[in-house]
């Protein structure tokens, strides 16, 4: 197909040109971004937190008209009474868990005097039932035993002389040998704690950007704390999660009355605790995905009706070309080749503009940098849905009689 | 009526002026029926499009009921055209979108008329075209000699003072011709202005006067018997 | 003749349309994803306290060292130790001033029968009430004398009142927080600024009410600790004293400064304040200290979600997109009419009354795109609960100004978008039609 006609055809269609060019420049900058949003945000989604999720649920449960000293022995039996239920596989209370959104977190340091710590990780505080109750599997040392557990006020917790990690701090910290039997030193303190297990996988309770750099990195402590306010968690036996559900509060009320399960999310299925963690990534994923979908639509939608004009509009000039002996893939071709000029010219903007938008993008929302391949692979797309969009107004071209050349006007 | 002297029209491209128009010189009073004839690219539709204000012209002058209408900007070329000039095209020029009332309607929506004083003029001046029975029609369901008629009802509508018809009958077969002729000599008759563009000289013949146009320029009719002649010949066979 | 234009506007539309409908339908989406983006946009930038935001103000003291604050571009932190906040009250430097933190208080319903219940809780000074303009339904705050005496004495909100007193005067009753009794001293009346600026830092800006304060005096008497964020940048140690006199900040501060001087002396005082601690060997840095109001408070806390930025500029993007797609679809739609505008001119249409027909037909095409888009707003506004939390989602309404904003949006995008075809339209001469023929 000559080119140089297309253009010389082009260059009096100035306006619609451009306009369509810009269009297609706008959503590819819009779309390579929102695509990109789009995968960051299942990518974070999709981070396991090393849990049994399916089978687990927890309670947010505070003590009323007692010191947190005195709440040692409710907790207990509180405990004891949930790991009785039917139905109920193990049960713990423990100051947070995965995208519970708060908990402790600290640095690790690998000698008592480095000033620098080493990594940064999430500490969570409870028993030798935790494991069990979370789910996660060890592989390397052993779980606590009942004897290395102790009982703290939070503002009381000492050095533990022993802790289990997960295996992303253990490679953060030994990145050539395995943790387990090092002493680590938790915060700025002197005594070191030796590491007796590694888990496969805990995440932090925070899901956000401020923990990226250190989701998986998890310390558990041995120590039931002493407070009015504790999350217990409790995994079930399979299927019995809706069960538990019920008959869980039920049986710490009757424990004690003397205490305040929030109605609104006092009670969670870790289904629920996923789900309102990532509401905003997945809501935000949704969204993108939303706007890229009618964005192309109408941008293909705005393509057929532009070109559409422009065969209305050469209606003589077809036919004169068709009488002079074009073929009907002639002036197909000849939409489809001027389409893709247009569609080229556009990309080539568009992918300076999205990348342009994803750096200004960085400078005021954190957000990572664009990678080539999103550009790519909508470089591609727009061209395609350029060509899929001419298509039928060109067919509708390519089927213009030759005798229209005689018709006046 | 309608005056103009020494008047020229250049089309200027990067590479050649051509003059449509060269000191061009023509008088047509108030209540003349003028033919203006010529072959084909004379410059007969040029000196139409100029003396209907459509479009501007590039020496000389051009006097339009008494008034120089070079020095005036576009809003006062279209209150002239809106209310001094009627058009009647060769291709109807009809807006294919509104029926035959509302396609009357519009000159005379420009003017700012009241709806009713509107009503009246429309039906009046479909009456005399004979189409008042068709007024919710659209020009697409109407015959090329009715969609003439509609357009020279919507010339008539804003009771012009100048005619300017474009080969009026250029789209129309014979009989039909016949009859939009004859409408224009009756609405003459009534004291309109007419300029004719034709290059028929059978309707040239049924106007008062002959303008001739060659190469831009007015050619007296009586230096040239070729054409003196067609013309009597014409008017021998005319039955009038 | 606007009559006439709209007529003609409407029956042009009507001829094609699919055209007609792909540009009232870009026109809607793009005006409906730009007001549900706005509306939350709106919702969380929203000042909460507009006739005092500009007298308001959070103090902020480095106690941590300039290692610190270079991982937070060189600020102070944003919550203080209870050894300045203290300091700050005792020197009474601002026409009023408050310490406060979250606590966490169950009412325990004199009725046995009845289980505990959660309250979203503060302990403060008495100023906080006059100093944050809280509209009183009975009684007032309690008195600086109580303040000073620790007094068990509270304010409750009128939810809360209505829970346990129904709706009766409660002033002088006692209520049971954690096994505690607290004589009541007023009761609140709705009171539920969103953001919720005077605590930011520990609540994401957006919460319910809160029912119940009680004294902080009293509160650092009973050791209860935050409900809120801790950080500690060393090892307070063991044991609540130690803690307390830790340089672990948990505690928010708020002064109000009537105009500017007041303000600039404060700034002087806060700075003295921390140079008489660096000489008296606590910091060992030079002053670095922060005095923000309201506005700025909000802003530095990011309390606009970054989700609700991304999401309006996408959408503002994706208007910008349905605009450029309206130009050329307008364009198509008024050149093919070339021949009716040619004929137009020569019947006597000036170019003005050219311009006004199509714009007109565009503002016709704008108000569809309006009513769609308004339409769209509205499911839009429900949808929002799929993005963001819920605690913001249910800000975003649809109220009289911004179904008003969407419908102007609507019309005077589509008008300006309008103008290039327009004006390409007015500049279509009258004689050229005669002449292609």
């Amino acid at each position: 197909m000559q080119i140089k006609p297309i253009l010389a055809a082009l260059k009096r269609h100035k306006a619609g040109t451009l306009l369509i060019a810009l269009q297609i420049a706008l959503t590819l900058a819009i779309v390579c971004n929102a695509l990109f949003i789009i995968h960051q945000r299942l990518d974070r989604i999709a981070r396991p937190t090393g849990l049994d999720e399916n089978n687990l649920m927890a309670i947010q449960n505070r003590m009323v008209g007692v010191e947190d000293k005195e709440s040692g022995p409710l907790i207990r039996a509180d405990l004891a009474a949930l790991r009785q239920l039917p139905g109920v596989e193990d049960a713990i209370s423990v100051n947070s868990y995965p995208l519970r959104g708060g908990g402790w977190s600290t640095g690790v340091h690998l000698n008592a005097d480095d000033k620098k710590s080493k990594a940064h990780t999430t500490l969570y505080f409870s028993d030798e039932h935790t494991l069990a109750t979370f789910g996660t599997r060890l592989v390397a040392g052993r779980n606590f035993q009942a004897d290395e557990i102790g009982e703290a006020d939070p503002k009381e917790v000492g050095d533990p002389a022993v802790v289990i990690i997960s295996k992303a701090l253990s490679d953060k910290l030994f990145p050539d040998s395995s943790a387990l039997g090092k002493p680590i030193y938790i915060g700025d303190t002197k005594k070191p704690s030796t590491v007796i297990g590694i888990v496969e996988r805990l995440q932090v309770p925070w899901n956000g950007n401020w923990s990226d750099t250190f989701y998986d990195n998890a310390i558990i402590e041995p120590y039931r704390l002493v407070s009015t306010f504790t999350n217990y968690m409790i995994r079930t036996k399979p299927g019995q999660l809706s069960a538990v559900m019920a008959s869980a509060p039920a049986a710490l009320y009757k424990t004690n009355r003397m205490r305040v399960i929030a109605p609104k999310n006092g009670i969670r299925t870790f289904a629920m605790v996923r789900e309102s963690a990532y509401r905003a990534d997945r809501g935000m994923a949704v969204l993108m995905g939303v706007v890229c979908a009618v964005l192309l639509g109408i941008t293909a939608a705005g393509i057929v009706g532009l070109t559409s004009f422009w065969v209305g509009q050469r209606r003589k000039q077809i036919g004169v070309r068709r009488a002079l002996g074009a073929t009907q893939r002639d002036i197909l071709s000849y939409f489809l080749t001027e389409n893709l000029l247009i569609g080229t010219a556009g990309v080539l903007m568009g992918a300076l503009l999205a990348i342009g938008m994803n750096l200004w993008m960085v400078t005021q929302f954190e957000m990572a940098r664009l990678s080539v391949t999103y550009v790519l692979v909508g470089v591609v797309a727009l061209l395609l849905l350029g060509q899929c969009a001419v298509l039928a107004p060109a067919m509708r071209a390519s089927r213009v009689p030759p005798v229209e050349a005689t018709r006046s006007v | 009526m309608l005056k103009m002297t020494h008047l020229s029209k250049v089309y200027r491209t990067e590479v050649v002026e051509t003059y449509a128009l060269r000191d061009f010189n023509i008088n047509v009073n108030e209540g003349e029926f003028v033919a203006v004839t010529g072959p084909s690219g004379s410059g007969k539709t040029t000196f139409l499009t100029i003396a209907g204000l459509l479009e501007t012209f590039t020496g000389g002058q051009y006097h339009l009921d008494g008034v120089e209408v070079s020095n005036l900007n576009d809003n006062e070329r279209s209150r002239i055209r809106n209310e001094k000039i009627g058009f009647i095209f060769q291709a109807f020029n009809l807006i294919p979108d509104l029926n035959v009332f509302d396609n009357v309607e519009v000159p005379l929506r420009y003017r700012g008329m009241k709806a009713a004083e509107r009503k009246e003029r429309i039906m009046h001046s479909l009456e005399r075209v004979g189409l008042a029975s068709r007024a919710k029609h659209y020009p697409a369901e109407l015959s090329g000699g009715q969609q003439q008629r509609v357009a020279i009802a919507r010339a008539l509508a804003g009771s012009p003072r100048l005619l300017l018809a474009d080969e009026p009958t250029g789209n129309l077969d014979t009989q039909m011709a016949r009859g939009v002729m004859e409408l224009l000599e009756e609405i003459h008759r009534e004291g309109a202005t007419i300029v004719m563009v034709t290059h028929d000289p059978e309707l040239a013949a049924r106007a008062q006067r002959n303008v001739h146009i060659i190469d831009g320029q007015v050619v007296d009719l009586a230096e040239d018997p070729r054409f003196h002649h067609s013309v009597m010949a014409a008017r021998a066979n005319s039955p009038a | 003749m606007f009559a006439y234009y709209f007529q003609l506007g409407l029956r042009s539309l009507r001829k094609n349309p699919l055209l007609t409908a792909l540009m009232v339908l870009a026109i809607g989406c793009g005006v409906a994803a730009s007001m549900t983006t706005y509306s939350v946009f709106r919702a969380t930038a929203n000042n909460p306290i507009p006739q005092k935001s500009s007298q308001l103000y959070v103090p902020q003291i480095d106690n941590w060292g300039p290692e610190d604050a270079a991982e937070n571009k060189g600020e102070p932190p944003q919550a203080m130790t209870y050894t300045d906040a203290t300091n700050l009250i005792r020197d009474h430097r601002a026409k009023r001033q408050t310490v406060l933190y979250p606590v966490s208080l169950s009412v325990v319903p004199n009725d046995a029968g009845l289980l505990p219940f959660m309250e979203n809780s503060y302990a403060w000074y008495g100023d906080a009430f006059a100093m944050f303009d809280i509209p009183f339904l009975y009684g007032s705050a309690w008195s600086v004398a109580d303040d000073n005496a620790h007094a068990d004495v509270a304010v409750i909100g009128r939810t809360l009142n209505d829970k346990l007193f129904h709706g009766a005067n409660s002033v002088g009753k006692d209520i049971n927080l954690n096994g505690h009794t607290y004589r009541i001293t007023g009761v609140v009346d709705q009171w539920n600024p969103s953001p919720l600026f005077f605590d930011v830092v520990n609540t994401n800006a957006f919460d319910d009410t809160t029912e119940i304060f009680i004294p902080f005096t009293r509160a650092v008497d009973l050791k209860i600790s935050t409900n809120g964020n801790n950080n500690c940048n060393k090892d307070p140690g063991q044991g609540w004293d130690n803690w307390i006199r830790s340089e672990c900040i948990w505690l928010q501060y708020w002064a109000e400064l009537p105009n500017t001087a007041d303000a600039d002396a404060y700034r002087q005082y806060l700075n003295g304040y921390a140079a008489e601690q660096q000489r008296s060997g606590r910091f060992h840095w030079a002053p670095n200290t922060r005095l923000r109001d309201v506005t700025d408070w909000l802003d530095y806390q990011k309390v606009v979600p970054q989700e609700a930025k991304v999401s309006l500029l996408v959408s503002l993007g994706f208007l910008l997109i349905c605009l450029i797609n309206t130009i050329g679809l307008l364009l198509a739609k008024f050149m093919r009419r070339a021949s009716e505008i040619g004929v137009r001119r020569a019947l006597g249409a000036s170019r003005k009354e050219i311009y006004a027909q199509f714009l007109i037909e565009a503002a016709a095409i704008g108000l569809a795109g309006g009513l769609v888009g308004l339409l769209l707003t509205g499911l839009g506004v429900i949808g929002v609960g799929l993005v963001f939390q819920p605690d913001i989602a249910k800000l975003a309404t649809l109220d009289v100004k911004l179904v008003l904003l969407t419908l102007v949006l609507a019309v005077v995008a589509t008008v300006l978008a309008a103008f290039y075809p327009t004006w390409r339209a007015a500049q279509i001469q009258p004689a050229w039609q005669l002449k292609s023929n």
